[in-house]
């Protein structure tokens, strides 16, 4: 195999890395600026010189020239090489700044380079905190600066699209937002104008921004001439704590962080897995927070003289019991949600199971027209997958529509989802039954006629496992803390922070934020013991583990299998 | 001549009958051009059987032509870079993209010669098995792009080029690309970026335009100079060629005189010709009867030379690199010694940051900081420190980018401040306390 040996250590590799990935995969930091492993090599920002050797051969004998101690000759370029574009060659040796002073000083040069017109205002700049500009010139920098002139002066607050800003003089040139339009999304909406110092991105004359794909630009900027029109001046990065997750806005399910501050979801950015979104994430994904921070509901409500009053949990619980208890199974429709989590549907299903009801249903939520091919889907929901896999299937409207209306259904419980606002029931339909609702938000129009409202955990406050389109199972993690205490969830939530959601003595910090709600993996066991049908489980791992050992769909898709990256699932044909 | 005992190595100049630029009127025009014998040359590489591409190559290898766009590579070395003939198309381009400061010889070729370009560029495309050259020409020569696209419909209408040129079954097309005024489209990395219609940023090498040039193809690059020369080669020989001018670096080259001299313009001699013959008895001597102060041989990029280091310094790629400089696009500038070097340099290091493409870091920032350094230092505000503080900035700069600007753009300010380093420190303030701390005047005497 062949071999390379940076700073006097031997590598092999194969095929014909470049180098720059290559270190970067091995743990060797280089700082770099304008490569990016999905995009085109320009090395344009010149950050990632290296100092490149190759063994001296022989002419006579084709052999290596060896020195008087058997080692090979070297013989080093004569100038210092980009390492994002260099191929990797048998017998080559590398010296970066660790090992060479002219590299490291090439490396400093760059970056003064790089600051001469660079505004220098990270205290008012969003990227401060994640900047690879200003960690690497701290790390690689030079200490002060020569340069006595005016800086060169560029436009400022230019608003590209309805949700990108560039701030040009921040602008280091790197060219990947030019790429990524070009390369990536091919909108090609963003290209460099002007010449030499005063370059900048810009839209083309008449063109704008509005890419559905725009934000990733903002992440690829290496530093903040591109903002999140929705994000800027929000929060710095280090009040932030960020937890990996997936979107749920589709069911391609892109991988994210959820950013948090004061336990309100503040910015949604990708997070890299090449199985399922590569790099990137739709802006919809990303502008999709809202829904976790507003219209939350305040504990459980049960229904009293036609209106909804607060009761503590065990009240509500004893109520939804209490309802259903008169009720033979056959009777009650038992509604599970593509918006769940597979473990909320299984122990659904295993209570619809318990009471000898149907096999629990989905409304399944589809806009024709909304998919791109890419990472967006028709289907707007995250988990139909996953239900399908359970064998919860697409509900048939017509029929329980009609057995509604005969008195067939006599109770109707729904998990995490909104059968009046989807159009399946009208209100008045359900008006004389008992309706017992899981829900996210009091825009839940079944609320109107629900007689228990039970406040269901999102995506970003659960554990949970979701199935994308493709059959990629992934886990989600509570980024946000719930106000009852659940010593699961506490054990998961993440720890970027080490108080995830401030202290009294930051002044943003805000305890309404704690939402009082439960995971439903905690409410449906509550509900089942009640009815005399215990589900016991110590926790979603547990219960996913069970998933994954009896049902074959579901094979091998355990949170230690999944981790961060998820599992591909078997085929949802090939277990038949 | 000798001078100091060294010889011109251009032998009787001053009998040269010139072959780039004959003095035959109204050449341009092909009625003419064919009447001296143009178009002959190529009639007989198409049709001879002595002449397959390879042997044209061949001949052109035994000519020793180099590059007359600056860099001076050996022409038949590049074209045998080109691989194979295989499916994918091939391209050559013409670079007529002359934007160096201190050269203008090209221009005068598409004036007064272009059909020796157009049959150049015909048997070198036939060379290299290429069908379709795209001719760059720099968008301010309108007036002589129109007049080429004019001689070029008559070559169309003659048969000359297009399908089945002059009847043979090799057909070769010439498209007339305009540049929009950038100097950096002159790198031929940029070139084919621009002919593609992107922004002309240098492409990183390797792979190199024989491996993957214009939209991903094999395609080579030559300067309209050098093309003009091939069908000389073909018609007179390989050994004709080598015997002209010095032997390294032989055969006829249009020398571009300007500056203080008293008979400024393009001058055909052969290489090899002492600079000191070229200013004083080509060019006439210096404007007004002063002294020389500098000779800037190739273009601005080029190292000036020092009136005392010019004694027997031959125009050729050997002699001007023992001498500290380069042959470049062989477009001397000459300054007399009322020249304020400093200004000079501020005018030069104002062109380069203004032509930088801007896509690599160094180059991009480096160009501006030399011309705000030189400016400052041209306005008297300059401090001692500055000098080291340039020549430092051109270490960051040379051999760190893509193309060569970056190294064109220090090469000046380096050897300029090397070589008149004391108009330099006349300018300047001293620099008696560290950086950053203004003094007084009365504080320093």
């Amino acid at each position: 195999m062949p071999r390379i040996t940076i700073d006097g250590t031997v590598y092999e590799f194969e095929g014909r890395p470049k180098l720059l990935q290559f270190c970067l995969d091995h743990g060797i930091e280089l700082p770099h600026f304008c490569y990016h492993p999905a995009l085109s090599i320009p090395a344009n920002c010149r950050q990632c010189l290296v100092e490149v050797g190759m063994p001296v051969i022989d002419r006579e004998t084709g052999k290596p020239k060896l020195d008087e101690n058997g080692q090979p000759v070297i013989q080093f370029m004569p100038k210092l090489q980009t390492s994002c574009s260099l191929d990797m060659a048998d017998g080559m040796v590398v010296k970066t700044h660790r090992t060479s002073e002219k590299v490291a000083r090439a490396q400093r040069d760059n970056l003064e380079f790089l600051l001469i017109n660079h505004p220098l205002d990270c205290p008012i700049c969003d990227q401060a905190g994640k900047c690879p500009l200003q960690n690497q010139a701290y790390k690689y920098g030079p200490e002060g600066s020569r340069f006595e002139f005016l800086k060169v002066h560029k436009p400022k607050r230019v608003k590209l699209g309805p949700r990108v800003m560039l701030d040009a003089e921040r602008c280091i040139n790197c060219t990947r937002c030019v790429r990524f339009t070009d390369e990536i999304s091919k909108s090609h909406q963003l290209t460099i104008i002007e010449r030499g110092v005063k370059n900048y991105p810009i839209t083309p004359p008449g063109v704008e921004f509005d890419d559905p794909y725009s934000m990733n630009v903002i992440d690829l900027c290496p530093v903040g001439a591109l903002t999140s029109i929705d994000a800027r001046f929000k929060a710095r990065p280090w009040e932030m704590s960020a937890t990996p997750s997936i979107t749920i806005t589709n069911a391609k399910g892109s991988n994210c962080y959820y950013w948090v501050r004061d336990n309100l979801i503040v910015e949604i950015t990708p997070r890299a897995n090449t199985a399922v979104n590569d790099y990137w994430l739709p802006d919809e994904d990303r502008l999709d927070y809202h829904r976790f921070n507003e219209n939350r509901p305040d504990g459980p409500e049960v229904r009293r003289d036609g209106r909804l009053v607060r009761v503590s949990w065990e009240e509500a619980y004893d109520r939804a019991a209490a309802l259903l208890s008169g009720i033979e199974g056959q009777r009650i429709l038992f509604l599970g949600s593509a918006y769940a989590t597979v473990e909320d549907n299984y122990l659904l299903k295993r209570l619809a199971e318990a009471l000898g009801a149907d096999t629990p249903v989905y409304i399944p939520h589809i806009e024709p027209g909304h998919g791109d091919g890419w990472l967006r889907t028709d289907d707007r929901t995250p988990n139909a997958q996953g239900c399908q896999r359970l064998g919860i299937l697409p509900v048939d409207e017509a029929l329980v529509q009609s057995r509604l209306e005969s008195g067939d259904i006599q109770a109707v419980y729904v998990l995490e989802d909104d059968p009046v606002g989807s159009g399946l029931f009208s209100a008045e339909a359900l008006a004389d039954i008992p309706v017992i609702l899981h829900y996210y938000n009091t825009t839940n129009q079944t609320l109107a006629v629900a007689d228990v409202a039970l406040p269901a955990a999102t995506v970003v406050e659960t554990i949970g496992t979701y199935v994308n389109c493709d059959g990629h199972a992934q886990r989600v993690r509570p980024a946000k803390a719930i106000r009852t205490v659940n010593r699961v969830l506490m054990r998961e939530i993440g720890k970027s922070r080490l108080d995830q959601h401030g202290t009294p003595y930051d002044r943003w910090y805000n305890e309404k934020h704690q939402v009082d709600c439960k995971p439903s993996w905690e409410i449906l066991p509550e509900v089942a013991e009640r009815l005399g049908h215990p589900l016991r489980y110590k926790g979603p791992k547990y219960i996913m583990q069970e998933i994954a050992e009896t049902i074959p769909a579901f094979a091998g898709a355990t949170y230690e299998a999944m981790g961060l990256e998820g599992v591909r699932l078997v085929e949802i044909g090939a277990e038949v | 001549m000798a001078v100091n005992g060294v010889q011109s190595k251009a032998g009787d100049w001053r009998n040269y009958k010139r072959v780039l630029l004959p003095p035959i009127r109204d050449l341009h025009r092909l009625e003419v051009y064919e009447a001296h014998g143009g178009y002959q040359t190529l009639r007989e590489v198409l049709t001879s059987d002595r002449w397959d591409p390879k042997a044209v190559i061949e001949e052109v290898k035994k000519s020793k032509l180099r590059g007359r766009g600056g860099a001076g590579f050996p022409t038949g070395l590049k074209w045998s870079f080109m691989p194979p003939v295989d499916d994918r198309p091939r391209f050559l381009c013409c670079n007529g993209d002359e934007s160096e400061p201190g050269t203008f010889k090209d221009r005068q070729l598409m004036e007064f010669n272009p059909h020796q370009i157009f049959e150049g560029i015909l048997i070198a495309c036939y060379a290299m098995s290429v069908r379709t050259c795209y001719l760059y020409v720099r968008g301010e020569f309108a007036r002589w792009i129109e007049h080429m696209e004019h001689e070029l419909e008559k070559l169309y209408a003659r048969g000359y080029v297009g399908q089945n040129i002059m009847g043979t079954d090799f057909s070769a097309d010439i498209v007339i690309h305009k540049g929009a005024g950038a100097y950096i489209c002159g790198e031929e990395s940029s070139l084919m970026e621009s002919i593609e219609g992107k922004r002309a940023y240098p492409r990183i090498k390797p792979p190199f335009p024989a491996q993957r040039g214009l939209w991903g193809y094999p395609t080579t690059i030559n300067n309209v100079e050098t093309l003009a020369n091939v069908p000389l080669i073909l018609r007179n020989g390989g050994e004709w060629f080598a015997s002209i001018g010095a032997p390294n670096h032989p055969g006829p080259v249009l020398y571009g005189i300007s500056g203080h001299v008293n008979r400024p313009g393009v001058y055909e001699y052969p290489t090899g010709m002492l600079i000191t013959d070229l200013i004083y008895e080509v060019a006439g001597g210096i404007r007004g009867g002063k002294k020389l102060k500098a000779v800037i041989p190739g273009g601005s990029s080029t190292p000036p030379l020092r009136a005392d280091m010019i004694d027997g310094v031959t125009m050729d790629a050997e002699s001007l690199r023992e001498a500290g400089s380069m042959m470049g696009t062989a477009g001397l500038l000459v300054l007399d010694e009322d020249t304020d070097m400093v200004s000079w340099l501020r005018r030069v290091t104002h062109f380069y940051a203004h032509e930088s493409c801007g896509q690599c870091t160094p180059c991009r920032e480096g160009t501006g900081w030399l011309e705000n350094i030189v400016t400052r230092i041209d306005e008297g505000e300059g401090r001692l420190r500055d000098l080291d503080l340039l020549l430092d900035l051109c270490d960051q700069m040379e051999g760190r980018t893509v193309c060569a600007l970056a190294d064109a753009a220090a090469w000046p300010v380096r050897y300029t401040i090397l070589r008149f380093r004391e108009e330099f420190e006349a300018k300047c303030k001293p620099s008696l306390i560290p950086t950053g701390i203004d003094v007084a005047p009365t504080a320093t005497e």
